[in-house]
């Protein structure tokens, strides 16, 4: 027998095939110390085989969860999946009551070179030079070779400007993304939205004054300003600066129910899309005064307008009646000043009379009769000794007088020796023809139908009055010529001489106008100053309010009031004569009177 | 046996492979699309800032007032033209019956104000000639009676039926053509139709 002893060790099978490999397996372990290690390796497996186990069946449930069942909050936290979306604009945008565009913001690309990049800075200047006539090529040049790494070259391009340089195609010079203001109504709407600075923070008008919002907001920002009636005001005022050659003027027109200020301009004007620029028509008009505003800025002695502060006070405080009468027949002597009236009577004067031909003498006996206290404290209820609140950030303080003595009533029943804003005056003015409510002026639209609370400052009877006597001042006073067929003007004029030095100067006037219509049902007031106008041939040598703003309070009138929807009315129909007729003259015709 | 599952589990993962970096790849071109789109969103919409800027500076009440002188010379609204408002002008009247009922236009234009006298508005004065189309009676004589005559005529005429099935079986052609309120727009067609009616019979 052959003993070719196989691998008795390896396998002990003589029939197994030569290439069966019979698998490892464990090995048979006595019983003894190194049976319990083994056991022991067994159990440490299967615990770990479960573990994993439960880790793969708590993998593949939530991934049913996330997959199937959609559960979960799948959301990723790698920034490189943040979807961008389209940037928001950095300023709301502003916009007028009817939604016309006021000011936006669009993309403006700056150009700027690294000459650290530029391989060749005379030809590069040589090529921007002729897309950019305005710059300097010495200048370029000298920043293109300055060794530093960013130089802006020209900021602010238009569209067509940033196609241009990118057609140039110079390695270095690049743009970088900035935003810029732009008014498209330029002049019309300068002093109240203002203008912002080259890094788009506001430096005037609402833009400063409401800074922080147009910052936070995306939608956009809707004032109380009707464009159209802007342009109407604008254009009616130019036409007073230009027929009298005045210096400047002012304007606004107020919701009387609401004190939304519908339009306010002041002129010389600016234009905000180039503030500082000089204006090429009037290079000799400075900046500065261009962007005064006149409204809200300017304090004013305005004059005889302020005669209806004098009147209401004495009515609502009783200390006369429509039926009063003051000797207006000698002018008052007291101290240095001598008090007369410009359209004198040299009579005895009730009070319509009194407002209509706007005696300063029957003023001032009224002031008196009412007392400085009174009068004080009238003023002060009315908003008239303190600066005005509104949107924008001009604002000036009026200046009256700290003690007040005997002359200063007097002088201030006509409006001389206080000095305040317009916009204080309307606000006051609307308060004495609405009922008796003084609301805020405010420069943002208003939900419709919705009028903010105001102060009961006088009685809704002494304002029925009011709008009574202003109607007379329009229709047999001094300001026939702010009637409007058919729209029922109410109002009064004012024509003040302006303080030059120590005295009052006769021939520097400020002519001012305050209108109300419709009279009988108070909707808008208008107020017009014109600053030192000039009489001219067709006024009959004339500048004082009555030939100067109040026509064009009419023609103001006439030409809004088919687009703010008030409806002419025939103004001698028996209803229309029995609302405005004053009682006191008992149907009589008032020279008769 | 064994052999085929690990066939299984090789076709298995290459499949899961193969889908993973399909979807990888679908996802990335998604993403690319949805930046792209982005990209053109915020184009579309500076766009359509600056657009809405230059419409602004394009239709600035100067600009509009000098094409008004250049275009149109339109004045501004006179206060005469306001005295009649929309309410003030009759109602179109209809078109009248077969044999046209002798209704007085003066009944017709009276019946849409039948409001006395009395209580009218202060938006509607009397003074002012506000319709144009009245009789030249006076005004405030012929009020009651022709209020009340056109209360009785307009139910008449709006009880009416429908003229149009009476037209085509009774009534001329002609006569069909002139109190149609259609426009001239389709005059033309009108006459073609006539002319088929016409060649038919």
């Amino acid at each position: 027998m052959i003993a070719a002893q196989p691998y008795q060790g390896y396998d002990d099978n003589p029939c197994r095939p030569r290439h069966f490999k019979p698998p490892p397996c464990a090995p048979v372990v006595p019983e003894g110390p190194a049976r319990k290690a083994i056991e022991a390796c067994r159990t440490r497996l299967f615990l770990t085989s479960i573990l994993f186990a439960c880790v793969f069946a708590a993998v593949a449930l939530r991934v049913v969860e996330v997959v199937l069942l959609e559960g979960g909050t799948a959301q990723s936290h790698m920034p490189r999946f943040r979807i961008p979306g389209p940037p928001a604009p950095a300023r709301a945008d502003i916009v007028d009551r009817n939604g016309m565009l006021l000011a936006t913001t669009i993309d403006s690309p700056s150009v700027y070179g690294n000459p650290k990049q530029i391989l060749d800075s005379a030809d590069a200047t040589r090529k921007l030079v002729k897309v950019f006539p305005s710059l300097k090529s010495a200048e370029v040049y000298a920043k293109l070779t300055s060794g530093k790494s960013f130089v802006y070259l020209k900021r602010h391009l238009t569209p067509r400007e940033q196609y241009e340089v990118n057609q140039l195609g110079i390695p270095g010079v690049q743009f970088q993304h900035e935003e810029r203001r732009i008014y498209p109504d330029g002049t019309l709407t300068a002093h109240v939205i203002g203008y912002t600075g080259i890094d788009n923070s506001g430096f005037a008008g609402i833009e400063r004054g409401l800074d922080d919002t147009l910052k936070d907001r995306r939608e956009p920002l809707q004032l109380s300003l009707d464009l159209r009636l802007q342009y109407i005001l604008r254009e009616e005022l130019q036409r007073v600066i230009d027929d009298f050659t005045a210096k400047g003027a002012a304007g606004l027109i107020m919701d009387v129910n609401t004190g939304e200020v519908l339009s306010m301009v002041s002129l010389p004007d600016f234009d905000p899309n180039h503030p500082g620029a000089a204006d090429p028509d009037h290079p000799d008009i400075s900046i500065a005064d261009r962007m005064f505003n006149r409204n809200t800025l300017g304090v004013y002695e305005l004059g005889s307008i302020f005669k209806i502060f004098t009147v209401a006070m004495a009515l609502d405080a009783g200390t006369s009646t429509l039926t009063s009468t003051y000797d207006a027949s000698h002018d008052i002597h007291i101290g240095r000043f001598t008090i007369g009236d410009y359209h004198g009577k040299h009579r005895v004067l009730n009070v319509p009379e009194i407002l209509m031909y706007s005696s300063n003498i029957g003023a001032a006996k009224m002031a008196m009769a009412a007392g400085g206290q009174r009068q004080r404290e009238f003023l002060s209820r009315i908003g008239l000794l303190k600066a005005p609140k509104i949107e924008v950030s001009e604002v000036a303080a009026p200046h009256f007088p700290a003690k007040w003595r005997e002359v200063n009533v007097m002088t201030i029943a006509f409006g001389h020796g206080i000095s305040v804003t317009p916009l204080s005056f309307a606000s006051a003015a609307s308060a004495l023809v609405n009922g008796g409510i003084l609301r805020r002026a405010t420069l943002l639209k208003l939900p419709p139908g919705d009028a903010p609370p105001g102060e009961q400052v006088i009685s809704p009877k002494t304002s029925e009055q009011m709008r009574k006597l202003m109607r007379l001042v329009v229709e047999h006073g001094t300001g026939t010529q702010a009637a409007a067929a058919g729209y029922l003007v109410g109002g009064k004029t004012g024509t003040a001489e302006k303080i030059s030095g120590r005295h009052y100067a006769e021939r520097k006037l400020l002519s001012s106008f305050v209108g109300v219509f419709p009279i009988n049902d108070p909707k808008y007031l208008i107020l017009t100053v014109v600053d030192e106008p000039h009489p001219n041939k067709q006024s009959h040598g004339y500048a004082t309010a009555g030939w100067t703003v109040a026509p064009a309070t009419s023609r103001i009138v006439q030409r809004m009031a088919p687009l703010v929807g008030v409806r002419p009315v025939d103004e001698s129909s028996p209803e229309i004569q029995r609302a405005l007729m004053v009682d006191t003259l008992q149907g009589k015709r008032i020279e008769a009177y | 046996m064994i052999r085929l599952g690990t066939l299984f589990w090789l076709v298995l993962v290459s499949a899961t492979g193969f889908a993973m970096f399909g979807v990888k790849y679908q996802v990335q071109a998604l993403e690319d699309e949805l930046a792209r789109t982005n990209r053109t969103t915020a184009a579309e919409e500076h766009e359509l800032r600056v657009l809405e800027a230059e419409w602004a500076y394009l239709t600035r009440p100067e600009t509009l007032e000098a094409m008004n002188r250049q275009f149109l010379s339109l004045g501004p609204i006179a206060t005469k033209q306001l005295h009649t408002t929309a309410a003030d002008i009759p109602l179109r009247p209809p078109p009248p019956a077969p044999p046209p009922p002798p209704a007085e236009p003066a009944a017709v234009v009276a019946a849409v104000e039948p409001v006395p006298a009395a209580t009218s508005t202060p938006s509607a004065p009397e003074g002012v000639p506000v319709r144009t189309a009245e009789p030249a009676t006076p005004q405030t004589a012929a009020d009651p009676p022709a209020t009340q005559s056109a209360a009785r005529v307009m139910p008449a005429l709006l009880e009416k039926p429908a003229p149009m099935p009476q037209f085509a079986k009774a009534i001329p052609v002609k006569a069909v053509v002139k109190p149609s309120p259609s426009p001239s727009r389709r005059a033309k067609s009108l006459d073609d139709l006539i002319a088929q009616i016409m060649t038919s019979r």
